[in-house]
Protein backbone atom coordinates (compact mmCIF):
# COMPACT_ATOMS: atom_id res chain seq x y z
CA UNK A 1 0.00 0.00 0.00
CA UNK A 2 2.85 2.35 0.84
CA UNK A 3 3.71 4.57 -2.09
CA UNK A 4 6.38 7.18 -2.47
CA UNK A 5 3.86 9.95 -2.10
CA UNK A 6 3.13 9.26 1.58
CA UNK A 7 3.27 12.26 3.90
CA UNK A 8 5.17 11.24 7.00
CA UNK A 9 4.05 12.82 10.30
CA UNK A 10 5.95 15.94 11.30
CA UNK A 11 8.18 15.35 14.31
CA UNK A 12 7.17 17.10 17.54
CA UNK A 13 9.08 17.01 20.80
CA UNK A 14 8.19 13.86 22.68
CA UNK A 15 7.19 11.87 19.61
CA UNK A 16 8.79 8.51 19.17
CA UNK A 17 11.44 8.24 16.52
CA UNK A 18 10.07 7.80 13.02
CA UNK A 19 10.64 4.24 11.89
CA UNK A 20 10.09 3.19 8.32
CA UNK A 21 10.04 -0.57 8.06
CA UNK A 22 9.45 -1.24 4.40
CA UNK A 23 10.44 1.83 2.41
CA UNK A 24 9.17 1.96 -1.11
CA UNK A 25 12.18 3.87 -2.26
CA UNK A 26 14.60 2.69 -4.93
CA UNK A 27 18.09 4.09 -5.24
CA UNK A 28 19.86 4.22 -8.59
CA UNK A 29 23.64 4.05 -8.72
CA UNK A 30 24.80 6.25 -11.58
CA UNK A 31 28.10 6.93 -13.25
CA UNK A 32 29.23 10.43 -12.19
CA UNK A 33 29.18 13.02 -14.95
CA UNK A 34 32.25 14.71 -13.49
CA UNK A 35 35.06 12.70 -11.97
CA UNK A 36 34.56 12.18 -8.24
CA UNK A 37 37.07 11.21 -5.54
CA UNK A 38 37.63 7.49 -5.08
CA UNK A 39 35.47 7.17 -1.96
CA UNK A 40 32.44 8.96 -3.41
CA UNK A 41 29.49 7.09 -4.92
CA UNK A 42 26.74 8.91 -6.81
CA UNK A 43 23.07 7.91 -6.53
CA UNK A 44 19.78 9.19 -7.90
CA UNK A 45 17.37 9.07 -5.00
CA UNK A 46 13.65 9.84 -4.73
CA UNK A 47 12.82 13.44 -3.86
CA UNK A 48 11.25 12.52 -0.56
CA UNK A 49 14.44 11.02 0.86
CA UNK A 50 16.66 13.06 3.13
CA UNK A 51 20.36 12.64 3.89
CA UNK A 52 19.55 10.66 7.03
CA UNK A 53 17.18 8.45 5.05
CA UNK A 54 19.87 7.70 2.46
CA UNK A 55 22.37 6.88 5.17
CA UNK A 56 20.02 4.59 7.07
CA UNK A 57 18.86 2.94 3.85
CA UNK A 58 22.38 2.03 2.78
CA UNK A 59 23.57 1.04 6.22
CA UNK A 60 20.60 -1.04 7.33
CA UNK A 61 19.56 -2.70 4.09
CA UNK A 62 22.82 -3.04 2.21
CA UNK A 63 25.38 -2.92 5.07
CA UNK A 64 27.36 -0.23 3.30
CA UNK A 65 29.38 1.88 5.77
CA UNK A 66 28.47 5.48 5.06
CA UNK A 67 30.59 8.35 6.32
CA UNK A 68 28.87 11.37 4.79
CA UNK A 69 25.97 12.11 2.46
CA UNK A 70 25.43 15.31 0.50
CA UNK A 71 22.35 15.85 -1.64
CA UNK A 72 21.20 18.26 -4.28
CA UNK A 73 18.13 18.57 -6.44
CA UNK A 74 18.69 18.65 -10.18
CA UNK A 75 16.19 20.76 -12.06
CA UNK A 76 14.89 19.00 -15.18
CA UNK A 77 14.64 21.41 -18.08
CA UNK A 78 11.32 22.91 -19.11
CA UNK A 79 12.65 24.40 -22.30
CA UNK A 80 12.04 21.68 -24.88
CA UNK A 81 8.91 21.84 -26.93
CA UNK A 82 7.02 19.05 -28.62
CA UNK A 83 5.49 18.98 -32.08
CA UNK A 84 2.54 21.00 -30.77
CA UNK A 85 4.88 23.70 -29.51
CA UNK A 86 3.95 22.88 -25.91
CA UNK A 87 6.61 23.00 -23.29
CA UNK A 88 7.75 19.57 -22.19
CA UNK A 89 9.10 19.24 -18.67
CA UNK A 90 11.82 16.73 -17.91
CA UNK A 91 11.34 15.43 -14.36
CA UNK A 92 13.42 16.80 -11.50
CA UNK A 93 15.48 14.36 -9.50
CA UNK A 94 17.59 14.32 -6.37
CA UNK A 95 21.27 13.32 -6.51
CA UNK A 96 23.09 12.01 -3.43
CA UNK A 97 26.87 11.91 -3.13
CA UNK A 98 27.78 9.26 -0.57
CA UNK A 99 31.26 9.12 0.94
CA UNK A 100 32.17 5.66 2.14
CA UNK A 101 33.66 5.05 5.57
CA UNK A 102 36.62 2.87 6.64
CA UNK A 103 38.72 3.93 3.68
CA UNK A 104 36.65 1.99 1.16
CA UNK A 105 36.71 3.03 -2.50
CA UNK A 106 34.39 2.46 -5.40
CA UNK A 107 34.77 2.95 -9.15
CA UNK A 108 31.79 2.72 -11.44
CA UNK A 109 32.27 -0.39 -13.59
CA UNK A 110 32.35 -0.37 -17.38
CA UNK A 111 28.91 -1.75 -18.26
CA UNK A 112 29.32 -1.66 -22.05
CA UNK A 113 32.78 -3.01 -22.82
CA UNK A 114 33.98 -2.98 -26.41
CA UNK A 115 33.53 -6.39 -27.98
CA UNK A 116 35.50 -7.45 -31.05
CA UNK A 117 33.27 -9.82 -33.01
CA UNK A 118 35.54 -12.51 -34.39
CA UNK A 119 33.51 -15.36 -35.89
CA UNK A 120 34.39 -18.95 -34.95
CA UNK A 121 36.90 -20.82 -37.11
CA UNK A 122 35.57 -22.71 -40.17
CA UNK A 123 32.05 -21.32 -39.88
CA UNK A 124 29.86 -19.69 -42.52
CA UNK A 125 30.31 -16.22 -41.04
CA UNK A 126 34.06 -16.40 -41.29
CA UNK A 127 33.93 -17.44 -44.98
CA UNK A 128 31.42 -14.68 -45.71
CA UNK A 129 33.62 -12.07 -44.01
CA UNK A 130 36.64 -13.22 -45.97
CA UNK A 131 34.66 -13.06 -49.20
CA UNK A 132 33.44 -9.52 -48.39
CA UNK A 133 36.98 -8.41 -47.58
CA UNK A 134 38.30 -9.81 -50.90
CA UNK A 135 35.52 -8.03 -52.80
CA UNK A 136 36.36 -4.71 -51.12
CA UNK A 137 40.02 -5.23 -51.96
CA UNK A 138 39.13 -5.82 -55.60
CA UNK A 139 37.08 -2.60 -55.75
CA UNK A 140 39.92 -0.44 -54.47
CA UNK A 141 41.85 1.52 -57.11
CA UNK A 142 45.45 0.79 -57.99
CA UNK A 143 47.61 2.09 -55.12
CA UNK A 144 50.42 2.85 -57.57
CA UNK A 145 48.33 5.68 -59.04
CA UNK A 146 48.62 7.59 -55.74
CA UNK A 147 44.95 8.47 -55.33
CA UNK A 148 44.49 9.86 -58.84
CA UNK A 149 41.20 8.64 -60.38
CA UNK A 150 40.98 6.47 -63.47
CA UNK A 151 39.27 9.23 -65.45
CA UNK A 152 42.66 10.65 -66.26
CA UNK A 153 44.90 8.66 -68.50
CA UNK A 154 44.49 6.44 -71.39
CA UNK B 1 85.44 80.64 -69.40
CA UNK B 2 83.70 77.31 -69.85
CA UNK B 3 86.77 75.53 -68.49
CA UNK B 4 86.65 77.63 -65.35
CA UNK B 5 83.01 76.84 -64.63
CA UNK B 6 83.51 73.13 -65.08
CA UNK B 7 83.68 71.53 -61.73
CA UNK B 8 86.40 68.97 -61.16
CA UNK B 9 85.05 65.46 -61.87
CA UNK B 10 86.56 63.90 -58.74
CA UNK B 11 84.75 66.20 -56.37
CA UNK B 12 81.47 65.38 -58.07
CA UNK B 13 82.00 61.65 -57.97
CA UNK B 14 83.44 61.29 -54.46
CA UNK B 15 81.74 63.95 -52.39
CA UNK B 16 82.68 62.39 -49.09
CA UNK B 17 86.43 62.13 -49.66
CA UNK B 18 88.53 64.12 -47.19
CA UNK B 19 89.94 67.34 -48.67
CA UNK B 20 93.50 66.32 -47.90
CA UNK B 21 93.93 63.11 -49.78
CA UNK B 22 97.22 62.33 -48.15
CA UNK B 23 95.75 62.09 -44.74
CA UNK B 24 95.13 58.44 -43.99
CA UNK B 25 92.25 57.45 -41.80
CA UNK B 26 94.14 56.12 -38.81
CA UNK B 27 92.60 53.27 -36.89
CA UNK B 28 90.47 54.70 -34.02
CA UNK B 29 88.14 53.14 -31.53
CA UNK B 30 84.57 52.93 -32.64
CA UNK B 31 82.84 55.80 -30.95
CA UNK B 32 80.31 54.56 -28.39
CA UNK B 33 77.03 55.80 -29.65
CA UNK B 34 74.11 56.54 -27.38
CA UNK B 35 71.02 54.79 -28.79
CA UNK B 36 69.23 57.40 -30.71
CA UNK B 37 65.78 55.75 -30.20
CA UNK B 38 64.13 54.20 -27.09
CA UNK B 39 64.11 50.32 -26.83
CA UNK B 40 61.59 48.45 -28.97
CA UNK B 41 59.05 46.90 -26.56
CA UNK B 42 55.53 45.70 -27.13
CA UNK B 43 52.79 48.24 -26.66
CA UNK B 44 51.15 48.69 -23.28
CA UNK B 45 47.60 49.45 -24.35
CA UNK B 46 47.10 47.36 -27.49
CA UNK B 47 44.67 44.44 -27.55
CA UNK B 48 47.38 41.81 -28.08
CA UNK B 49 49.00 39.00 -26.16
CA UNK B 50 52.37 40.75 -26.01
CA UNK B 51 50.71 43.87 -24.64
CA UNK B 52 49.03 41.79 -21.95
CA UNK B 53 52.34 40.16 -21.10
CA UNK B 54 53.96 43.56 -20.79
CA UNK B 55 51.14 44.82 -18.55
CA UNK B 56 51.61 41.85 -16.25
CA UNK B 57 55.37 42.34 -16.25
CA UNK B 58 54.99 46.02 -15.38
CA UNK B 59 52.61 45.16 -12.56
CA UNK B 60 55.09 42.63 -11.15
CA UNK B 61 57.88 45.21 -11.34
CA UNK B 62 55.68 47.69 -9.54
CA UNK B 63 54.97 45.20 -6.75
CA UNK B 64 58.66 44.31 -6.47
CA UNK B 65 59.63 47.95 -6.16
CA UNK B 66 57.03 48.80 -3.51
CA UNK B 67 57.57 48.60 0.24
CA UNK B 68 55.92 45.90 2.33
CA UNK B 69 52.68 47.68 3.20
CA UNK B 70 52.10 48.65 -0.43
CA UNK B 71 53.07 45.17 -1.60
CA UNK B 72 50.41 43.63 0.59
CA UNK B 73 47.76 46.04 -0.55
CA UNK B 74 48.68 45.62 -4.25
CA UNK B 75 48.54 41.82 -3.99
CA UNK B 76 45.25 41.73 -2.10
CA UNK B 77 43.56 44.58 -3.93
CA UNK B 78 41.39 42.80 -6.47
CA UNK B 79 38.49 40.79 -5.06
CA UNK B 80 37.36 37.67 -6.88
CA UNK B 81 35.61 34.45 -5.95
CA UNK B 82 37.93 32.30 -3.85
CA UNK B 83 37.82 29.06 -1.92
CA UNK B 84 37.52 29.60 1.83
CA UNK B 85 39.78 27.02 3.45
CA UNK B 86 38.55 26.28 6.95
CA UNK B 87 41.24 24.82 9.27
CA UNK B 88 38.68 23.04 11.47
CA UNK B 89 36.72 21.32 8.77
CA UNK B 90 34.13 18.57 8.67
CA UNK B 91 35.38 17.34 5.28
CA UNK B 92 36.86 13.85 5.18
CA UNK B 93 40.54 13.30 4.36
CA UNK B 94 41.01 17.05 4.47
CA UNK B 95 44.70 16.77 5.32
CA UNK B 96 45.58 15.33 1.89
CA UNK B 97 43.68 18.08 0.12
CA UNK B 98 45.29 20.78 2.25
CA UNK B 99 48.72 19.33 1.60
CA UNK B 100 48.05 19.71 -2.12
CA UNK B 101 46.78 23.29 -1.77
CA UNK B 102 49.81 24.42 0.24
CA UNK B 103 52.52 22.19 -1.34
CA UNK B 104 53.33 20.64 2.03
CA UNK B 105 54.74 17.26 2.78
CA UNK B 106 53.68 15.50 5.98
CA UNK B 107 56.37 13.80 8.09
CA UNK B 108 55.05 11.75 11.02
CA UNK B 109 56.78 12.43 14.32
CA UNK B 110 58.66 15.55 15.28
CA UNK B 111 61.92 17.00 13.88
CA UNK B 112 65.24 15.74 15.29
CA UNK B 113 65.47 18.72 17.62
CA UNK B 114 62.63 17.42 19.77
CA UNK B 115 63.18 13.70 19.47
CA UNK B 116 66.91 13.86 20.35
CA UNK B 117 66.41 16.03 23.41
CA UNK B 118 63.61 13.69 24.45
CA UNK B 119 66.11 10.82 24.51
CA UNK B 120 68.71 12.83 26.38
CA UNK B 121 66.16 13.73 29.03
CA UNK B 122 65.13 10.11 29.36
CA UNK B 123 68.69 9.13 30.33
CA UNK B 124 68.56 11.54 33.20
CA UNK B 125 71.52 9.86 34.87
CA UNK B 126 73.89 11.26 32.22
CA UNK B 127 74.40 14.96 32.64
CA UNK B 128 75.28 16.86 29.48
CA UNK B 129 74.73 13.81 27.27
CA UNK B 130 77.22 14.08 24.38
CA UNK B 131 76.21 15.79 21.15
CA UNK B 132 73.52 18.41 20.65
CA UNK B 133 74.71 21.54 22.33
CA UNK B 134 71.62 23.33 21.18
CA UNK B 135 69.45 20.69 22.80
CA UNK B 136 71.17 21.26 26.10
CA UNK B 137 69.57 24.67 26.26
CA UNK B 138 66.08 23.15 26.19
CA UNK B 139 66.82 20.89 29.12
CA UNK B 140 65.73 22.51 32.34
CA UNK B 141 66.42 21.44 35.87
CA UNK B 142 64.25 19.00 37.82
CA UNK B 143 63.05 21.58 40.33
CA UNK B 144 61.81 23.83 37.54
CA UNK B 145 60.10 20.81 36.03
CA UNK B 146 58.42 20.12 39.35
CA UNK B 147 57.15 23.71 39.37
CA UNK B 148 55.78 23.29 35.87
CA UNK B 149 54.10 20.08 36.92
CA UNK B 150 52.37 21.67 39.88
CA UNK B 151 51.30 24.57 37.69
CA UNK B 152 49.71 22.22 35.18
CA UNK B 153 48.06 20.17 37.94
CA UNK B 154 46.56 23.30 39.46
CA UNK B 155 45.32 24.46 36.07
CA UNK B 156 43.57 21.13 35.53
CA UNK B 157 42.13 21.02 39.03
CA UNK B 158 40.95 24.64 38.83
CA UNK B 159 38.49 23.86 36.08
CA UNK B 160 37.54 20.35 37.10
CA UNK B 161 37.67 20.39 40.89
CA UNK B 162 38.22 23.69 42.68
CA UNK B 163 35.69 25.76 40.82
CA UNK B 164 32.08 24.87 41.42
CA UNK B 165 30.32 24.83 38.11
CA UNK B 166 26.98 23.93 36.80
CA UNK B 167 26.84 21.33 34.10
CA UNK B 168 28.11 23.14 30.99
CA UNK B 169 25.57 24.18 28.42
CA UNK B 170 24.91 21.60 25.72
CA UNK B 171 27.85 21.35 23.30
CA UNK B 172 29.60 24.26 24.92
CA UNK B 173 31.83 22.29 27.24
CA UNK B 174 34.96 23.00 25.27
CA UNK B 175 34.61 26.76 25.23
CA UNK B 176 33.37 26.96 28.83
CA UNK B 177 35.67 24.48 30.55
CA UNK B 178 38.66 23.63 28.36
CA UNK B 179 39.07 27.15 26.99
CA UNK B 180 39.85 28.75 30.35
CA UNK B 181 42.03 25.77 31.30
CA UNK B 182 44.15 26.17 28.16
CA UNK B 183 44.36 29.91 28.71
CA UNK B 184 45.64 29.42 32.25
CA UNK B 185 48.06 26.79 31.04
CA UNK B 186 49.51 28.93 28.28
CA UNK B 187 49.88 32.09 30.31
CA UNK B 188 51.20 30.25 33.35
CA UNK B 189 53.74 28.21 31.41
CA UNK B 190 54.96 31.22 29.42
CA UNK B 191 55.41 33.31 32.53
CA UNK B 192 57.26 30.64 34.46
CA UNK B 193 59.51 29.69 31.54
CA UNK B 194 60.32 33.31 30.76
CA UNK B 195 63.09 33.11 33.36
CA UNK B 196 64.82 30.45 31.30
CA UNK B 197 63.97 31.55 27.79
CA UNK B 198 64.87 35.20 27.12
CA UNK B 199 62.75 35.16 23.97
CA UNK B 200 59.59 34.77 25.99
CA UNK B 201 60.34 37.86 28.00
CA UNK B 202 59.85 40.03 24.93
CA UNK B 203 57.03 37.99 23.48
CA UNK B 204 53.36 38.84 23.07
CA UNK B 205 50.63 36.40 23.93
CA UNK B 206 47.48 36.96 21.87
CA UNK B 207 44.18 35.54 23.04
CA UNK B 208 41.74 34.64 20.27
CA UNK B 209 43.76 36.44 17.57
CA UNK B 210 42.82 36.61 13.92
CA UNK B 211 45.15 34.97 11.43
CA UNK B 212 44.43 35.36 7.71
CA UNK B 213 46.22 34.43 4.53
CA UNK B 214 45.38 34.71 0.84
CA UNK B 215 47.18 32.84 -1.94
CA UNK B 216 46.78 31.42 -5.43
CA UNK B 217 47.60 27.88 -6.48
CA UNK B 218 46.86 26.03 -9.69
CA UNK B 219 44.72 27.02 -12.63
CA UNK B 220 41.30 26.17 -13.94
CA UNK B 221 39.46 26.80 -17.18
CA UNK B 222 36.51 29.14 -16.73
CA UNK B 223 33.48 27.06 -17.76
CA UNK B 224 30.92 29.77 -18.41
CA UNK B 225 30.62 33.48 -18.88
CA UNK B 226 32.22 36.08 -21.09
CA UNK B 227 35.67 34.78 -20.10
CA UNK B 228 34.83 31.19 -20.98
CA UNK B 229 37.70 28.94 -22.05
CA UNK B 230 40.41 31.10 -20.52
CA UNK B 231 42.77 30.07 -17.74
CA UNK B 232 42.19 31.50 -14.28
CA UNK B 233 44.27 31.00 -11.11
CA UNK B 234 42.50 29.28 -8.21
CA UNK B 235 42.42 31.53 -5.16
CA UNK B 236 42.29 30.45 -1.52
CA UNK B 237 41.77 32.26 1.75
CA UNK B 238 42.28 31.01 5.31
CA UNK B 239 40.56 32.87 8.15
CA UNK B 240 41.63 31.29 11.39
CA UNK B 241 40.97 32.10 15.04
CA UNK B 242 43.38 30.08 17.18
CA UNK B 243 42.75 29.92 20.89
CA UNK B 244 46.01 31.73 21.65
CA UNK B 245 49.42 32.34 20.16
CA UNK B 246 52.86 33.55 21.17
CA UNK B 247 54.65 36.01 18.91
CA UNK B 248 58.35 36.78 19.33
CA UNK B 249 60.85 39.37 18.13
CA UNK B 250 63.43 37.01 16.66
CA UNK B 251 62.97 34.24 14.16
CA UNK B 252 63.16 30.61 15.27
CA UNK B 253 65.95 28.54 13.68
CA UNK B 254 65.08 26.14 10.87
CA UNK B 255 64.43 22.47 11.56
CA UNK B 256 66.10 21.22 8.36
CA UNK B 257 67.85 22.84 5.40
CA UNK B 258 65.98 24.03 2.34
CA UNK B 259 67.68 21.38 0.20
CA UNK B 260 66.42 18.59 2.43
CA UNK B 261 62.87 19.40 1.32
CA UNK B 262 63.59 18.69 -2.36
CA UNK B 263 63.12 14.96 -1.83
CA UNK B 264 59.82 15.27 0.04
CA UNK B 265 56.59 14.11 -1.58
CA UNK B 266 53.47 16.18 -1.85
CA UNK B 267 50.17 14.43 -2.78
CA UNK B 268 48.84 15.65 -6.13
CA UNK B 269 45.07 15.84 -6.50
CA UNK B 270 43.79 16.50 -10.00
CA UNK B 271 40.16 17.08 -8.97
CA UNK B 272 38.63 20.47 -8.28
CA UNK B 273 38.50 21.57 -4.62
CA UNK B 274 34.67 21.68 -4.81
CA UNK B 275 34.60 17.91 -4.43
CA UNK B 276 36.18 18.11 -0.99
CA UNK B 277 33.64 19.94 -0.30
CA UNK B 278 35.06 23.44 -0.33
CA UNK B 279 33.01 26.53 -0.99
CA UNK B 280 33.67 29.79 -2.78
CA UNK B 281 32.96 33.30 -1.63
CA UNK B 282 34.10 36.77 -2.52
CA UNK B 283 35.13 39.22 0.17
CA UNK B 284 38.18 41.10 1.46
CA UNK B 285 41.51 39.41 0.85
CA UNK B 286 43.32 39.60 4.18
CA UNK B 287 46.88 38.75 5.15
CA UNK B 288 47.35 39.09 8.88
CA UNK B 289 49.60 37.39 11.45
CA UNK B 290 47.73 38.54 14.53
CA UNK B 291 49.37 41.94 14.82
CA UNK B 292 49.75 44.80 12.38
CA UNK B 293 52.84 45.32 10.28
CA UNK B 294 54.91 47.73 12.45
CA UNK B 295 54.68 45.42 15.49
CA UNK B 296 58.22 44.35 16.59
CA UNK B 297 57.04 40.86 17.56
CA UNK B 298 56.46 39.87 13.95
CA UNK B 299 57.73 36.31 14.05
CA UNK B 300 55.69 33.42 15.35
CA UNK B 301 56.58 30.98 18.09
CA UNK B 302 53.68 28.74 19.10
CA UNK B 303 49.96 28.59 18.44
CA UNK B 304 47.46 26.83 20.65
CA UNK B 305 44.22 25.49 19.23
CA UNK B 306 41.19 24.11 20.98
CA UNK B 307 39.19 21.33 19.38
CA UNK B 308 35.54 22.45 19.17
CA UNK B 309 32.71 20.38 20.63
CA UNK B 310 31.69 19.07 17.25
CA UNK B 311 35.02 17.32 16.74
CA UNK B 312 35.52 15.89 20.22
CA UNK B 313 36.43 12.23 20.39
CA UNK B 314 33.18 11.01 21.92
CA UNK B 315 31.07 12.96 19.45
CA UNK B 316 33.05 11.59 16.52
CA UNK B 317 32.77 8.08 17.94
CA UNK B 318 29.00 8.45 18.07
CA UNK B 319 29.06 9.29 14.37
CA UNK B 320 31.44 6.35 13.71
CA UNK B 321 34.19 8.66 12.51
CA UNK B 322 36.99 7.77 14.91
CA UNK B 323 39.49 7.46 12.09
CA UNK B 324 38.86 11.09 11.15
CA UNK B 325 39.91 12.44 14.57
CA UNK B 326 43.61 12.38 13.74
CA UNK B 327 42.93 13.57 10.21
CA UNK B 328 41.04 16.56 11.59
CA UNK B 329 43.90 17.48 13.92
CA UNK B 330 46.44 17.22 11.12
CA UNK B 331 44.33 19.32 8.76
CA UNK B 332 43.82 21.93 11.45
CA UNK B 333 47.52 22.10 12.29
CA UNK B 334 48.55 22.25 8.66
CA UNK B 335 46.14 24.96 7.58
CA UNK B 336 46.61 27.16 10.64
CA UNK B 337 50.39 26.92 10.66
CA UNK B 338 50.68 27.47 6.93
CA UNK B 339 48.54 30.60 7.16
CA UNK B 340 50.50 31.98 10.12
CA UNK B 341 53.97 31.21 8.78
CA UNK B 342 53.20 32.43 5.30
CA UNK B 343 51.70 35.65 6.69
CA UNK B 344 54.91 36.16 8.69
CA UNK B 345 56.93 35.69 5.51
CA UNK B 346 54.77 38.20 3.64
CA UNK B 347 55.28 40.71 6.45
CA UNK B 348 58.99 40.44 5.70
CA UNK B 349 58.37 41.30 2.05
CA UNK B 350 58.48 37.85 0.46
CA UNK B 351 55.74 36.80 -1.90
CA UNK B 352 55.02 34.50 -4.80
CA UNK B 353 57.55 36.02 -7.22
CA UNK B 354 60.10 36.85 -4.53
CA UNK B 355 60.49 33.56 -2.77
CA UNK B 356 61.70 33.28 0.83
CA UNK B 357 65.47 33.40 1.22
CA UNK B 358 65.40 31.63 4.60
CA UNK B 359 62.93 29.08 5.96
CA UNK B 360 60.23 30.36 8.31
CA UNK B 361 59.28 28.13 11.21
CA UNK B 362 56.38 27.85 13.65
CA UNK B 363 54.90 25.39 16.11
CA UNK B 364 51.41 24.50 17.24
CA UNK B 365 49.74 22.51 19.97
CA UNK B 366 46.19 21.31 19.35
CA UNK B 367 44.22 19.98 22.27
CA UNK B 368 40.75 19.13 23.41
CA UNK B 369 41.64 19.48 27.08
CA UNK B 370 42.91 15.96 27.64
CA UNK B 371 44.65 14.91 24.43
CA UNK B 372 47.54 16.99 23.13
CA UNK B 373 49.04 16.90 19.63
CA UNK B 374 52.19 18.73 18.67
CA UNK B 375 52.91 20.11 15.21
CA UNK B 376 55.83 21.88 13.58
CA UNK B 377 55.84 23.68 10.25
CA UNK B 378 58.69 24.90 8.08
CA UNK B 379 57.84 27.20 5.20
CA UNK B 380 60.45 26.78 2.45
CA UNK B 381 58.58 28.28 -0.43
CA UNK B 382 55.85 30.84 -1.05
CA UNK B 383 55.94 30.38 -4.82
CA UNK B 384 52.72 28.41 -5.19
CA UNK B 385 51.14 29.98 -8.29
CA UNK B 386 51.46 28.25 -11.68
CA UNK B 387 54.14 30.51 -13.18
CA UNK B 388 56.38 30.54 -10.13
CA UNK B 389 55.93 26.85 -9.26
CA UNK B 390 56.98 25.58 -12.71
CA UNK B 391 60.53 24.66 -11.70
CA UNK B 392 60.46 25.08 -7.97
CA UNK B 393 61.89 22.01 -6.24
CA UNK B 394 61.26 23.31 -2.73
CA UNK B 395 58.44 21.95 -0.64
CA UNK B 396 57.04 23.00 2.70
CA UNK B 397 57.43 20.56 5.57
CA UNK B 398 54.96 19.63 8.27
CA UNK B 399 55.71 17.43 11.27
CA UNK B 400 53.03 16.10 13.61
CA UNK B 401 52.49 13.62 16.41
CA UNK B 402 49.55 11.46 17.25
CA UNK B 403 47.40 12.78 20.08
CA UNK B 404 48.87 12.00 23.49
CA UNK B 405 46.93 11.94 26.73
CA UNK B 406 48.03 14.51 29.28
CA UNK B 407 46.22 13.00 32.26
CA UNK B 408 43.94 10.05 32.85
CA UNK B 409 41.30 11.49 35.14
CA UNK B 410 40.65 13.86 38.02
CA UNK B 411 39.72 12.06 41.22
CA UNK B 412 39.17 13.52 44.71
CA UNK B 413 41.18 16.64 44.14
CA UNK B 414 44.13 14.91 42.48
CA UNK B 415 45.15 14.43 38.90
CA UNK B 416 45.64 10.76 38.09
CA UNK B 417 48.19 9.64 35.51
CA UNK B 418 49.88 12.89 34.56
CA UNK B 419 52.01 12.10 31.50
CA UNK B 420 55.52 13.49 31.87
CA UNK B 421 56.39 13.02 28.22
CA UNK B 422 53.66 15.38 27.12
CA UNK B 423 54.77 17.95 29.69
CA UNK B 424 58.35 17.63 28.49
CA UNK B 425 57.30 18.17 24.91
CA UNK B 426 55.28 21.22 25.92
CA UNK B 427 58.25 22.62 27.78
CA UNK B 428 60.58 21.96 24.86
CA UNK B 429 58.19 23.66 22.49
CA UNK B 430 58.05 26.76 24.64
CA UNK B 431 61.78 26.76 25.30
CA UNK B 432 62.60 26.68 21.60
CA UNK B 433 64.90 29.60 20.79
CA UNK B 434 67.63 30.47 18.28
Amino acid sequence: MATRRLIYPIYQLGNPQLRIFRPNWALTLVRPGREQPKDTVQFRVPMEMTKCDVRNYLEKIYNVPVAAVRTRIQFGSNKKRNHLNQKVKEPDYKVAYVQLAQGQTFTFPDIFPEKKLTPAEGSMEEMQEKFMEDEKQRQKPDPRRGGVTEWFGL
Amino acid sequence: MAARTRLPLQSLLHKNLPSFRNQRIVHTEAAVQEPAYPPVVPSLTAKSKSARRRQIEEHLEKVRAADVQDKLSLLTRIQRKKYVVVPQTFARNADRWYQHFTKTSYIPGLPEKFTVSEETEKDSALPAAAAATENASTVIGDDVFADIRSLVTHAILQEHWYMEKRKPFLFREQEQVMGPFLRNLVTGLTNSLAKHNPLLRLSSIDLKPQVNFYWMRGQRIIPKGHRRGRQEPIRFQIDDKPHSQIRITQQLPQFTTLEASYAAEVPQIKLAPDLMPLFKRQYDNNIFTGAKLPDPACYGHTQFHLVPDRYRRDVMARRQQTDQVEVFLRANGLASLFAWTAAQAMYQGFWSSEDVSRPFVSQAVITDGQFFSFFCYQLNTLALSVETDADNPRKNLFWGTQSLRLYEAVQDGAVVGLNDRVLKLLVQFLMNKP
